[in-house]
């Protein structure tokens, strides 16, 4: 599902000297695994997400996801990737503002190359998530925990091969931390991969394989039996 | 994506800034309204110009007494032109239909009973009738008798019979000019407003001589109307005339001439002259106007796209290539300016109609105004939104999701 081969990231800012954020990962994650990425801030794990998302390319390594090389793809490529086969949540939910939860899940349904019916997927997936009441509503006027669950029928609208989720629970109370998670458990079972990136490891107690990462390197890989 | 969706998406966007659409439209409609007063003014001149011309009526070359830049009737002061200037002009030029030298006078006191009204005097013989192509509509023309026996008989254009006569007959009534009592014999058509925007129809006619001898004294005359054959001929006449004129008056070169010499061509080319000016200055206006509107469009579009980095950033994160980004801005660029345009078009037709009802200028609605909005539009929402557009899509997407 997901191979990375001796990724590293270095950045250049404004002729101060280079940074290494990623130093080598290797990571192979296979289909329906739930897995947890562990790391203090700073230390990689966004830019492991965004590589992994295809947001970003690295400077060095390989990448393969679904079986398709990622690095050398163009720039239409990665966005074409990034509609069919990952489906982002983040810690701030990063809705569209004063636009519907319906308009909202509808957008990468927009930017599919697939002709299909927009509004009837769209209200499915807010269904899916238990917000079938609450398509009309604006993000202002929608809980915490409401935002992130229609963010998470976005993610899922399109139906990708991954869910990559940073730190999902981040800017939530416990009861709503408690719902999305639940949700993230159900699309577990459901058969979908998932990546987490968190540092609470009440969240990451969830999954069934987490990562450890420091100073750009993967420093540990468990395994939970079930 | 389909190119139904980017229009969705760019209209969502713009109903998300309703103020901030309404001031990127606010330049184009404004140069779109200017643009469309314009040619509606323009159309209505063009058709005041072809009825001018035939006011003028067709064919025709005039000479007037004195010189200067100025068209239409000479000041009665100018002393020049005389009517052995007209014979020898006569028996130089072939194709002469019709010849009629005559005077014209400056607005005189014409009195009827108790009702008065003013009206320049004209003095002709009855080859004005041919030269003019203008008749008598009721009554009788001055005749060759009148002329030789200086008779005190007179013609009225129609604004005069309306002013004193109202719907009474005026054939064979007597009337006051200048002291002097004169027969109405008959009434001229009716001629409407000269090139120079004069009432034609507000004049007595008396016969030539009368007018020379009987009425003013004097022994020049103003003006000198031929009706020619051929249109072709009308500037080599024109030219013919002046050279013999230059030569009777002995006008060597330093010096001006004393007399002008028109004719219909020239008449039709100054008229187009006068509307091709103000066109000219209200098309700047409307250029700078477009201009300044595009720049405001490029200024505000640029700020919404930094603002909107976040927006970006996220539709980048769930499929939007870097032309879908592209094309939404310049959607939204163009929603403003073609929409601008429309409402600009219409603002300028009823502006248009209110100068023809307010003041009485002649306007032409017609539905070019709004072709040429939607072309200019395009234009203007083209240039001004694609460097917009252009940096929103090429903003980085990592960096665009952090806002």
């Amino acid at each position: 599902m997901i191979e990375l081969k001796g990724i590293t990231k270095k950045y250049t800012k404004n002729g101060s000297p280079e940074v290494s954020v990623l130093q080598g990962v290797d990571l192979e994650i296979r289909k329906g695994e739930f897995v947890a990425i562990m790391a203090p801030s700073g230390m990689g794990k966004s830019t492991l997400m965004n590589i992994i998302g295809c947001l970003d390319r690295p400077s060095a390594g390989q990448y393969f996801l679904d079986g398709t090389e990622v690095v050398s793809m163009d720039d239409d490529q990665l966005s074409r990737t990034r509609n069919k086969k990952i489906g982002f949540v983040f810690q701030s939910f990063n809705l569209l503002s004063k636009t519907t939860a319906l308009e909202n899940v509808e957008l990468p349904l927009i930017y599919s190359t697939e002709d299909v019916d927009l509004k009837a997927k769209a209200r499915a997936a807010l269904e899916a998530v238990g917000l079938g009441d609450r398509l009309d509503h604006v993000p202002s006027e929608l809980s915490g925990g409401q935002q992130q669950r229609v963010a998470i029928a976005r993610a899922l609208v399109n139906d990708p091969a991954l869910i990559l989720a940073d730190e999902p629970t981040g800017n939530l109370d416990t009861a709503s931390s408690h719902e999305v998670m639940n949700i993230f458990r159900k699309l577990h079972q459901d058969g979908r991969t998932i990546v987490l990136v968190t540092h609470e490891p009440d969240v990451a107690g969830e999954a069934q394989r987490i990562i450890k990462m420091k100073d750009g390197k993967i420093l540990s890989d468990e395994r939970r039996a079930e | 994506m389909l190119i139904s969706r980017v229009a969705g998406i760019s209209l969502r966007g713009l109903s998300k800034h309703k103020m901030r659409a309404f001031l990127m439209m606010l330049g184009i409609i404004i140069g779109i309204a200017t643009l469309t007063v314009i040619v509606s003014a323009g159309k209505g001149m063009q058709k005041k110009i072809t009825k001018s011309i035939q006011s003028f009526g067709p064919n025709a070359v005039m000479v007037s007494a004195g010189g200067g830049k100025m068209f239409g009737p000479p000041d009665d002061k100018v002393t020049t032109l005389t009517l052995d200037d007209a014979t020898a002009i006569k028996e130089s030029i072939k194709g002469i239909r019709a010849f009629s030298p005559f005077t014209i006078t400056l607005e005189q006191s014409i009195i009827y009973g108790n009702r008065n009204s003013t009206a320049p005097v004209v003095g002709a013989t009855p080859e004005f009738a041919d030269a003019w192509q203008w008749y008598a509509e009721k009554g009788d023309f001055i005749s060759d008798e009148d002329n030789a026996s200086m008779s005190k008989n007179c013609m009225l254009g129609r604004t005069v019979v309306r002013e004193l006569f109202g719907d009474q007959d005026p054939v064979g009534e007597t009337i006051r000019v200048n002291n002097t009592n004169f027969k109405v014999i008959g009434v001229l058509t009716g001629r409407g407003t000269s090139p120079m925007g004069m009432d034609m129809d507000r004049r007595v006619m008396v016969p030539l001589t009368t007018a020379m001898k009987r009425l003013f004294n004097v022994t020049y005359i103003g003006m000198i109307r031929m009706y020619i054959d051929d249109a072709s001929r009308l500037d080599e006449v024109s030219k013919t005339v002046t050279s013999i004129l230059k030569e009777r008056h002995h006008i060597t070169p330093p010096q001006e001439d004393d007399f002008r010499v028109t004719n219909t061509m020239s008449m039709a080319n100054m008229a187009k002259g006068v509307s091709r000016t103000l066109g000219t200055f209200l098309a700047l206006l409307s250029l700078i106007s477009l201009g300044v509107g595009g720049i405001v469009i490029a200024n505000i579009m640029f700020i919404s796209v930094n603002e909107r980095k976040k927006e970006i950033g996220i539709r980048r994160a769930f499929g939007a290539t870097a032309g879908d980004i592209k094309k939404q801005f310049l959607g939204e660029a163009l929603f403003v300016t073609i929409g601008g345009g429309i409402a600009g078009a219409v603002m300028g037709l009823i502006i248009s109609e209110g100068l023809a009802v307010i003041k009485r200028m002649p306007v032409v609605l017609s539905w070019e105004p709004f072709a040429l909005a939607i072309m200019f539009s395009t234009i203007v929402g083209l240039i001004a939104g694609l460097q917009p557009a252009r940096r929103a899509a090429a903003m980085d997407p990592v960096d665009a999701i952090k806002g």
